[in-house]
């Protein structure tokens, strides 16, 4: 067997945190590999061509195809090595750092990581996996492959559609199949708040009279082979259904944007742990998951909202997986009260700078004026107060954590108190 | 009035007030959302992103943009245009596709490069 | 006093004067009026024999709800107008693909109709795939005639098509604190039935299977229980029956036949009438209805739906084998053999099934319901099961009798005709001896008339498509070398190869949908469902075929994917 290659980073995916990563290892010296599953770089930015990309990166609006090429353009110039339709089958961990093996048509190789840098992205949640019942006809999809069709494929997944599920990727996708002549009836949120950016409610429902209905959900599809129609059902607060509140919409699809889950097979097969709350792994201020020299960012780490930030996890993530040197951490817990969805990261390394630490919270409800609040053994570290706070709406901030003596045993907290006006 | 601001993804709800010639705002975060209001009452503008055909072997349609905003009630106009137009390849992201596209003033530009 | 009698007094104190029963020869014929289908089921029900000494035919109306018709393809046309065939064989489910993979070890001409887009499309892709050892069978009954000898034959057939089978087991779990004392001396009665079975201490149970709850006391163990991919298998025999000369005619309904002097002389179907020699009626859940155009009604079949979920691969540990406690598989109170919990052929954890009467034949429809109380019925075995493990659920439709037996004979007033008839659990195991046997009957009637030799040229053996994910780096290396498609993952989830899904497409049963695909190297069939895969999927079955984009259908006629192109000039090109 020959001799299997060995790189100081690989990062599998080339999707936005995927070529972020690569290209900050890269400008760190790190000798980079980057796997890309499909035949062009770009992830699911090459189907996003709507704009509001890259306005906290670059301070204007590009469609996703835009933001992902001005990184494809510098990735080509760089030194970064790239697979693209290659496959990785499997990790394990070996003396050197992580064992890959790589399927494309080429044959099946192996190689060797010393760092490890998973950006594979997030999957939908399905129709099955909201326990829609009834049959299975044609015409059911989720907003990202009814996106894929329209905007990759050319060609109309629908005519007349009921979306369910008030997530932005079902809200542009209202607009974008109402632009191309589609009928879209309404979209359907279970929740009683809707799930995406309030601007994409304006832009992409208010501006082309698409009603909204939330509490209601949809539970049940009719049709043999093609969709002929849904059952839409109000639900009470605890999302189950309301009996005698069914109504049946005629419709030829149901498009669903009911969720995104993180995807991190490869991760579990190197039995990382994850965050129940995010779906991802655990990791660290800089990206390091719970095993040594193994990095996640972007969508994998957690669902993010703006590409720009995927970015910013991306960078961090291969500037650190380029100057890991299999160095101990000294771990500490970030623990967040029960008034977020989720926090990340969820440890501190002490052995790193903890100066500037870039955290990022979703809260759990919707909230008016609220203060945050970041204490290390009952003492404020750092106060924020929002005007207002919103599940879907994910907040950034920069923490520095050297103000209070800190170790192992301290105890970081984190609240969200809403404040009066 | 209430109005949602479009601009950036804090998505501002402003208040409105005409006072005379004069409009009130409040709840707006930066001087963005004061401009998108007045447009938004006097003539109200979208950037509009949708594909185009193309004559590439491996992208059937390619994805492109207004490079600036066009009046709101113009989107389907313009799509009707779009719809009868094919980009040829090789095309570099930024490349303008159509230009000044229905007197709006607006070009058509791509939105991502493609050489096959 | 009479049967009928008997059995009229008992419909007297039910349903008043409505249904009267009326017996001629071994044959009880029900009719009347009733309100719903479940009375009309329930008056079926307290008739039928237990000793199976006589047959129920059901004819009373239930006037809410009766039958629904048989979907028929919208395909007309005269593809088979004329042409005659030594042997028609209606329904290409397990059991039809079967017989006429058996019946082409003969020079005889064989014509498979199949009224859906693809063969397995019913019951025989919609079951738990489990090969069962045949626990509750009783003595006598053909089910257990024909589940002994097609569980023998196993290895055998699954080795010659190319189909992955694994003789798992399957653990029969006790809660009851007296079991131990007396389960031990059961595995004889099982000995005498033929089904293997052994003592198991509940140490033993848990050492195989350490997820199960841990109240168990003891349990069985019924080693010869298998599973396999059902639909894997009916593709492999109907593939195999194609490759040995059979011909395979899909979107074919049979609509009428045409029978004088108890001899069936033609059979009418949509694309055409055919004159054959014999018929097989293997026609599942509408055997009855064949049997009825074939003149020679003597059973009636009530629908049972049954819903099974299937949970992602992460929460296969849970399970190694079959898994169930006593009273936990559907057993009990309905007649059909719930397997419990079952760990699949191609990893995943299989729920269910559960039972529910229904009177459409065609009703895939799942429930709410119908996941939960299967959920919470199989939990009390196995308490790790989680809903949201759930990637995905399905229903079938079982085609039982009232006597809760196979209808396995020659005909009895027609006589060009055999019934593989009311087959449902267990007519997966089962399938491959009654291939054999139903093939010899036929065989024997044509050989009334003529002369039938064997086929020396007949190949048992089937090259499946392979699994490139599951080859060593060797041999996976060799693949891609030969054809780099190999080497191109389409689907993330099963790890299934664009080579994969291009040789799914050019096989001897014609495949060109995107469930087709799924069922034979399972693009779709993973955690995501098809939502990234899907769209590549249509996208290969497009370039293969030739036919554009929105032409490619999900599964049957009707079900495009996508309607037109979104730009006006791609539809000028």
């Amino acid at each position: 067997m020959n001799k299997e290659k060995l790189y100081d980073v690989v990062v599998i995916g080339g999707g936005p945190a995927g070529l972020a990563a690569a290209l900050s290892a890269d400008e760190k010296g790190a000798s980079v590999l980057l796997i890309e599953r499909e035949a062009r770089l770009g992830g699911i930015l090459k189907q996003c061509i709507h704009d509001g990309f890259g306005l906290v990166r670059f301070g204007k609006k590009m469609a996703g195809p835009e933001y992902a090429q001005t990184f494809i353009d510098k990735i080509e110039k760089s030194k970064v090595h790239i697979s693209l339709l290659t496959f990785a089958t499997s990790i394990e961990k070996c003396d050197d750092g992580v064992r890959l093996t790589l399927v494309n048509c080429d044959g099946v190789e192996t190689i060797i990581a010393k760092s490890l840098v998973l950006s594979t992205g997030c999957r939908e949640r399905t129709a099955r996996q909201i326990a829609i019942h009834g049959t299975r006809p044609a015409g059911v999809y989720t907003a990202g492959s009814a996106q894929y069709y329209t905007n990759v494929l050319g060609y109309m997944p629908t005519k007349k559609c009921v979306i369910l599920g008030s997530g932005d990727i079902g809200l542009i996708m209202a607009r974008r199949l109402t632009l191309e002549g589609a009928t879209v009836i309404g979209v359907y949120e279970a929740k009683p708040t809707p799930s995406g950016l309030t601007r994409n409610i304006h832009q992409c429902l208010h501006d082309f009279n698409i009603p909204l209905y939330t509490s209601q959900t949809v539970t049940r599809v009719f049709g043999k082979e093609r969709l002929e129609a849904v059952e839409v059902t109000m639900v009470d607060e605890n999302m189950c259904p309301i009996k005698g509140t069914s109504k049946i919409i005629e419709c030829d699809s149901l498009i669903l944007s009911v969720g995104l889950i993180p995807e991190n097979e490869l991760a579990e097969s190197l039995n990382v742990a994850c965050d129940n709350r995010t779906k991802g792994p655990v990791c660290d201020q800089n990206y390091m998951t719970m095993q040594d020299g193994i990095f996640v960012c972007g969508n994998a780490l957690h669902v993010n909202d703006l590409v720009d930030y995927v970015s910013e996890s991306g960078e961090g993530a291969g500037k650190s997986a380029a100057q890991y040197q299999n160095e101990k951490r000294r771990l500490v817990e970030i623990n967040p009260d029960n008034s977020f969805l989720y926090v990340v990261p969820q440890r501190l390394n002490l052995e790193k700078p903890i100066d500037s630490v870039v955290m990022f919270f979703r809260s759990n409800i919707e909230r008016g004026k609220t203060k945050l609040s970041v204490t290390v053994d009952d003492k404020e570290v750092y106060t924020k107060i929002y005007r207002a706070l919103r599940p879907p709406e994910m907040e950034r901030i920069s923490i520095d954590f050297t103000k209070l003596p800190i170790d192992e045993k301290s105890v970081i907290k984190l609240s969200l108190k809403e404040v009066s006006k | 009035m209430n109005i949602v601001c479009i601009v950036c993804p804090n998505g501002c709800c402003i208040e409105v007030n005409r006072n005379g010639d004069q409009l009130e705002m409040s709840g707006n975060l930066c001087e963005r959302g004061r401009k998108f209001v007045e447009a938004e009452l006097t003539n109200p503008t979208r950037s509009l992103t949708t594909t185009m055909r193309s004559n590439s072997e491996i992208m059937p349609v390619i994805p492109v943009r207004t490079d600036g905003e066009i009046p709101k009630d113009m989107m389907f106009d313009v799509m009707a245009v779009i719809n009868q137009g094919c980009v040829k390849v090789p095309v570099k992201c930024g490349d303008i596709v159509v230009k000044d596209i229905l007197g709006t003033g607006c070009n058509m530009i791509a939105t991502c490069s493609v050489n096959i | 006093m009479h049967i009928v009698d008997q059995l009229n007094r008992k419909l007297d104190a039910r349903f008043g004067d409505k249904v009267r029963a009326q017996q001629e020869g071994d044959v009880v014929t029900l009719t009347g009026h009733v309100d719903t289908w479940m009375e009309k089921v329930e008056a079926g029900r307290m008739c039928a024999s237990k000793q199976r000494s006589y047959y129920i035919v059901n004819d009373i109306v239930s006037e809410k709800e009766d039958i629904l018709p048989m979907r028929v393809p919208p395909i007309k046309d005269t593809l088979l107008e004329g042409k005659h065939y030594d042997a028609v064989i209606i329904g290409a489910g397990i059991v039809g693909s079967a017989i006429a993979r058996e019946l082409a070890r003969y020079n005889i001409s064989i014509l498979l109709l199949e009224k859906e887009h693809d063969v397995a499309m019913q019951a025989s892709s919609r079951n738990d795939g489990m090969v069962h050892p045949g626990i509750d069978l009783k003595k006598g009954t053909q089910k257990q005639k024909y589940n002994k000898l097609g569980n023998e034959m196993y290895d055998k057939v699954c080795e010659e098509l190319g189909v992955p089978f694994q003789r798992v087991g399957q653990y029969l779990g006790f809660v009851q604190k007296g079991a131990k004392y007396v389960l031990p001396l059961t595995p004889v009665h099982w000995h005498k039935m033929g089904v293997p079975c052994k003592y198991v201490s509940r140490k033993e149970l848990l050492e195989k299977e350490p997820h199960l709850n841990k109240e168990v006391v003891c349990g069985l163990s019924f080693p010869s229980a298998g599973i396999v991919c059902p639909y894997n298998l009916t593709i492999a025999y109907a593939e195999n029956a194609v490759d040995n000369g059979v011909k395979l005619s899909l979107d074919t309904a049979v609509l009428n036949m045409n029978v004088q002097n108890g001899v069936i002389t033609s059979v009418v179907t949509n694309r055409g009438t055919i004159y054959p020699g014999v018929v097989i009626n293997a026609a599942g859940v509408f055997s009855d209805e064949v049997a009825q155009m074939a003149n020679d009604r003597f059973f009636s079949i009530h629908p049972r739906k049954g819903t099974n979920a299937i949970l992602d691969k992460k929460a296969a540990y849970q399970v190694q084998t079959i898994a169930s406690f006593l009273g936990t598989a559907s057993t009990k109170t309905t007649h059909s053999k719930g397997g419990g919990v079952v760990s699949t052929i191609d990893g995943n954890l299989l729920i269910g099934p559960d039972a529910v009467e229904t009177n459409d034949k065609e009703d895939y429809a799942t429930t709410k319901e119908s996941v939960a109380s299967t959920f919470a019925k199989q939990g009390i075995a196995s308490p790790l099961l989680k809903i949201p493990d759930i990637i995905t659920y399905f229903t079938g439709v079982r085609a039982p009798t009232y006597e809760e037996d196979f209808v396995i004979t020659k005909g009895r007033k027609t006589k060009n005709l055999v019934h593989a008839a009311g087959i449902q659990s267990p007519g997966l195991t089962a399938a491959p001896a009654i291939g054999v046997s139903v093939a010899k009957m036929a065989v024997e009637l044509l050989g009334e008339s003529k002369e039938v030799t064997l086929n020396k040229n007949f190949n048992p053996i089937r090259k499946a498509i392979p699994r490139t994910a599951e080859l060593s780096i060797e041999e996976r290396n060799q693949l891609i070398k030969q054809n780099p498609d190999y080497g191109v993952i389409v689907c993330r989830c099963e790890e299934v190869s664009r080579g994969e899904i291009i040789d799914a497409l050019h096989r001897s049963v014609p495949c060109d949908t995107v469930d087709g695909v799924k069922r034979r190297v399972r693009p779709g069939m993973g955690r995501c469902q098809g939502g990234f895969c899907g769209p590549l999927v249509t996208g290969i079955i497009a370039k293969e075929k030739g036919i554009s984009i929105d032409e490619v259908l999900k599964s049957g006629y009707g079900s495009e994917l996508v309607y037109n192109p979104t730009k006006e000039a791609l539809q000028n090109e």
